[in-house]
């Protein structure tokens, strides 16, 4: 068995030997961190982006990369689950995209700093995790998220209402699927519905999403057609 | 006791009572906005409630080790602390920064990193109050009659765990950067230095409570933190699989992580060989039950539970949920938690002249609060695999996937009742032992049990 002082050359150089080993990798982690994060695409934009996500302590709440709290999404691919005009809905206003559900606090940015952690979120979408977040491996009946909804519905159905509704199967599952909605409602009222919810039906969780008056009369006509 | 400055130690102590208790109010408001009741959202939100429950984690665990050096190093240096008085100024300061940090987080004053949220400017009076008090012992030893690896090792981990918190100053634009660092600090220390820590404190109490040979003890301490060393610095590659770093990082993390356990284990199997070789019979039971239970734990929460996440194949699905929680949980209580309880129940009757060891209270706490811990750690195991398996397997909605797991949440608080009542039955015993008096303290000679032992 080890001595006392054999044990005490052990301990010194497993530690000394791995340290150097450690620091090694380290020096060629650095050299190889900033193409696999794509640091030259590191915006002034999307630095004062990470300075607004840092000063409030989002990571309070949420995980990025992984790592943070485990009350609100990971937010690694925001971007490329909700995408920009979402986002900006929403950023404007959480509670109202959510109401009655788990809070985030309400910050009241300005739509320059909405911008900025736009295009943090954006960054931070588009970097070389070794394969994180996975792919799900298991598939439901009812496929989920952005996948493909019909290709005529417009626009603003994809980058807003497919975050909560789906269409053939593929959409969110916050609110009903909207296959059949056509026969349902009539046109005057998914016209009232979608500029006002609240007002149609109040202590509804379908929040009042600020919809242009243009991108309205294209949806309302979409979902007309859905029989 | 031997020299009286080592009363000093009394009021690190009954500081980390403080703390522990607000760390547990935190941890309830946390449970309680899991299951849907967010009422205090407005006033604390929960990132404020984690900043806070975590720090004081963190805090009362530094100010448990600072209490255990001012005890341990003026006894195995055999002389009196160098400077009673700058002991006391640094535990005011250390409070003073402590409460002004955490006001700051309810007033959104802080840094959005994992663990080390305390604002700039309050990191280098942190700074500096931890170099006094690397001074304060640091003089002892050098000034000491006596010397000993017991103490060499438990200064070393405390001096390597101020010098590693300042990698967790640096900022960095990049994301990846500041995370890469933030493991030097949260990694580093709990998987490294404190380890160190841990095992001298452990073998101190294991030389008094069991009246091992030190030699014998001391070669097992150099071996353990050996291993720690080996397996611990390359083991923080596990937190660098998916963050944006090369990819020889899920081979080199995952390989030196699965040996981490092995320094635990070890451990363990060492406080319960040593407890059989046991030639005393310590009249506090108490103590021993804190003492092996750390040792035992600690290989269940760190050893056990980390190696569960720690490949990578398993951490892709893992990282970031909830099983995260869980060992985070278990591992914090077991390997630190336990050890500053551990030495506050053997420390306190010898400071204060109150033999309160080994009564109903004592012994409820322990059980009560480690039952209550398993509990927990339970609930977040469940809450945990379902949330893997509904949100990263099958690709459910975050928000939908939390609404089936509420229920979990409800046992958390069932469970974390359980572990309070413990919690508050040893703060209890710890106040009935009243503040240490000059002349009161036991002596060596009350520390050899005089009647045989019943358990
Ligand atoms: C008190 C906790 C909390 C804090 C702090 C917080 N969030 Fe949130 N966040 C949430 C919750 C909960 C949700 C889920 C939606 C909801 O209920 O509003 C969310 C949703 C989001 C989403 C949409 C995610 C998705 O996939 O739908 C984004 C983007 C976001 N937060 C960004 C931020 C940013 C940026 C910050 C910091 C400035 C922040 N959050 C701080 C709780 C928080
Ligand atoms: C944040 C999630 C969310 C978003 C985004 C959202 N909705 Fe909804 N929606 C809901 C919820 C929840 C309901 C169910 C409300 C209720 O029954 O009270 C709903 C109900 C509806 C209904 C009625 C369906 C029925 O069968 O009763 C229609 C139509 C609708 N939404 C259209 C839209 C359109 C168009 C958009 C995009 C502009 C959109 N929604 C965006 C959550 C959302
Ligand atoms: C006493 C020792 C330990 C303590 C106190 C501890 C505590 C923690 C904490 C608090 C976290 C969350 C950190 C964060 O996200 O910022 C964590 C993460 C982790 N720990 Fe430990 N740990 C210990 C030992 C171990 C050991 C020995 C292993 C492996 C065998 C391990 C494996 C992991 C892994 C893989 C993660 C990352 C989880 C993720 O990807 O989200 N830990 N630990
Ligand atoms: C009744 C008591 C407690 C309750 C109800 C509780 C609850 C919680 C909750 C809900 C979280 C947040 C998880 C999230 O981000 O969503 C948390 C985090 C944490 N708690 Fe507790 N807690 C309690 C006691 C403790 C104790 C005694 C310890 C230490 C020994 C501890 C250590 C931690 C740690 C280390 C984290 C961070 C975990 C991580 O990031 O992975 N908690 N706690
Ligand atoms: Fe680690």
């Amino acid at each position: 068995m080890l001595s006392k002082k054999q044990a005490r050359m052990l301990f010194i150089v497993s530690t000394g030997l791995f340290a150097i080993v450690f620091l090694a990798l380290t020096y060629d982690s650095m050299q190889q961190i900033p193409a696999r994060t794509n640091a030259h695409n590191l915006s002034a934009s999307a630095i004062r982006g990470h300075e607004i996500w840092n000063d409030n302590n989002c990571m309070g709440c949420h995980t990025v990369l992984g790592e943070g709290a485990y009350y609100a999404p990971e937010l690694t691919r925001v971007y490329e689950r909700r995408g920009e005009k979402w986002m900006k809905m929403f950023l404007k206003n959480p509670e109202a995209m959510y109401p009655g559900q788990r809070k985030m606090v309400q910050y009241n940015f300005t739509d320059g700093q909405i911008d900025d952690l736009i295009s943090f979120f954006k960054w931070i979408g588009e970097m070389d995790l070794n394969g994180f977040p996975a792919k799900p491996t298991i598939k439901m009946s009812s496929a989920q998220n952005n996948g493909a909804v019909s290709a005529n519905s417009p626009q603003v159905f994809k980058d807003v209402c497919v975050a909560c509704h789906s269409v053939n199967g593929s959409g969110g599952n916050v609110g009903p699927a909207l296959d059949h909605v056509g026969s349902k409602f009539d046109a005057a009222y998914l016209n009232k519905w979608i500029s006002d919810p609240q007002a149609v039906k109040p202590g509804t969780a379908m929040p009042q999403l600020n919809v242009s008056d243009a991108d309205r009369a294209l949806v309302v006509e979409f979902l007309s057609g859905l029989k | 006791m031997k020299y009286k400055s080592q009363i000093v130690a009394y009021w690190f102590f009954a500081t980390c009572m403080l703390l522990l208790s607000l760390q547990v109010i935190y941890g309830f408001i946390m449970g309680f906005a899991h299951m849907g009741f967010d009422n205090l959202h407005s006033i604390i939100p929960f990132n404020a409630a984690r900043a806070t429950h975590t720090n004081l984690l963190v805090v009362w665990l530094l100010t448990g080790f600072m209490g255990a050096a001012y005890y341990i190093i003026p006894e195995e240096s055999d002389r009196e602390l160098y400077d009673v008085r700058l002991a006391y100024i640094q535990l005011i300061s250390l409070i003073v920064v402590g409460v002004t940090a955490i006001i700051g987080f309810h007033l959104n004053w802080w840094e959005g990193r994992k663990f080390l949220e305390i604002p700039r400017p309050l990191d280098y009076l942190v700074v500096v109050n931890v170099l006094v008090f690397i001074y304060n012992i640091g003089m002892t030893i050098w000034k000491g009659n006596k010397f000993s690896t017991t103490q060499l090792v438990l200064y070393v981990g405390l001096l390597s765990a101020a010098l590693l918190y300042l990698p967790g100053m640096i900022s960095f634009e990049n994301q990846t950067l500041d995370s890469y660092y933030r493991w030097w600090v949260v990694h580093l220390w709990v998987e490294g230095v404190w380890e160190l820590i841990m095992g001298s404190i452990l073998a101190f109490l294991l030389i008094k409570l069991t009246g091992v040979d030190r030699e014998v003890i001391e070669k097992w301490l150099y071996i353990i933190v050996g291993i720690t060393f080996l397996s611990g610095i390359l083991g923080t590659g596990h937190h660098y699989y998916y963050i944006g770093t090369p990819k020889y990082w899920l081979a080199v993390g995952g390989f030196f992580s699965a040996l981490e356990p092995i320094a635990f284990l070890g451990m363990a199997l060492y406080a319960i060989t040593m407890y059989r070789r046991s030639g005393r019979n310590h009249p506090n039971k108490v103590a021993l039950y804190w003492t092996m239970g750390c040792a035992v734990m600690s290989f269940v929460g760190a050893g056990f539970l980390g190696f569960a996440h720690t490949l990578p194949q398993v951490n892709m699905y893992t990282h970031g949920t909830l099983i995260t929680a869980m060992h985070g949980h278990m591992a914090f209580w077991g390997a630190y938690a336990m050890l500053v309880l551990a030495i506050i129940s053997y420390a306190t009757p010898i400071m204060t002249g109150r033999k309160l060891w080994n009564n109903m209270a004592s012994m409820l706490a322990f059980w009560l609060s480690n039952i209550g811990m398993v509990g927990m750690t339970g609930a977040f195991a469940v809450a945990g695999i379902t949330q893997v398996y509904l949100e990263r397997k099958m690709g459910m909605d975050f928000l939908t996937v939390q609404k089936e797991i509420e229920v979990h949440f409800f046992g958390l608080i069932l469970a974390g009742c359980l572990f309070t009542t413990g919690i508050v039955l040893y703060i209890y015993n710890f106040i009935k032992h009243g503040v240490p008096a000059p002349g009161n303290s036991l002596t060596e000679a009350d520390e050899v049990e005089s009647v045989p032992s019943l358990i």
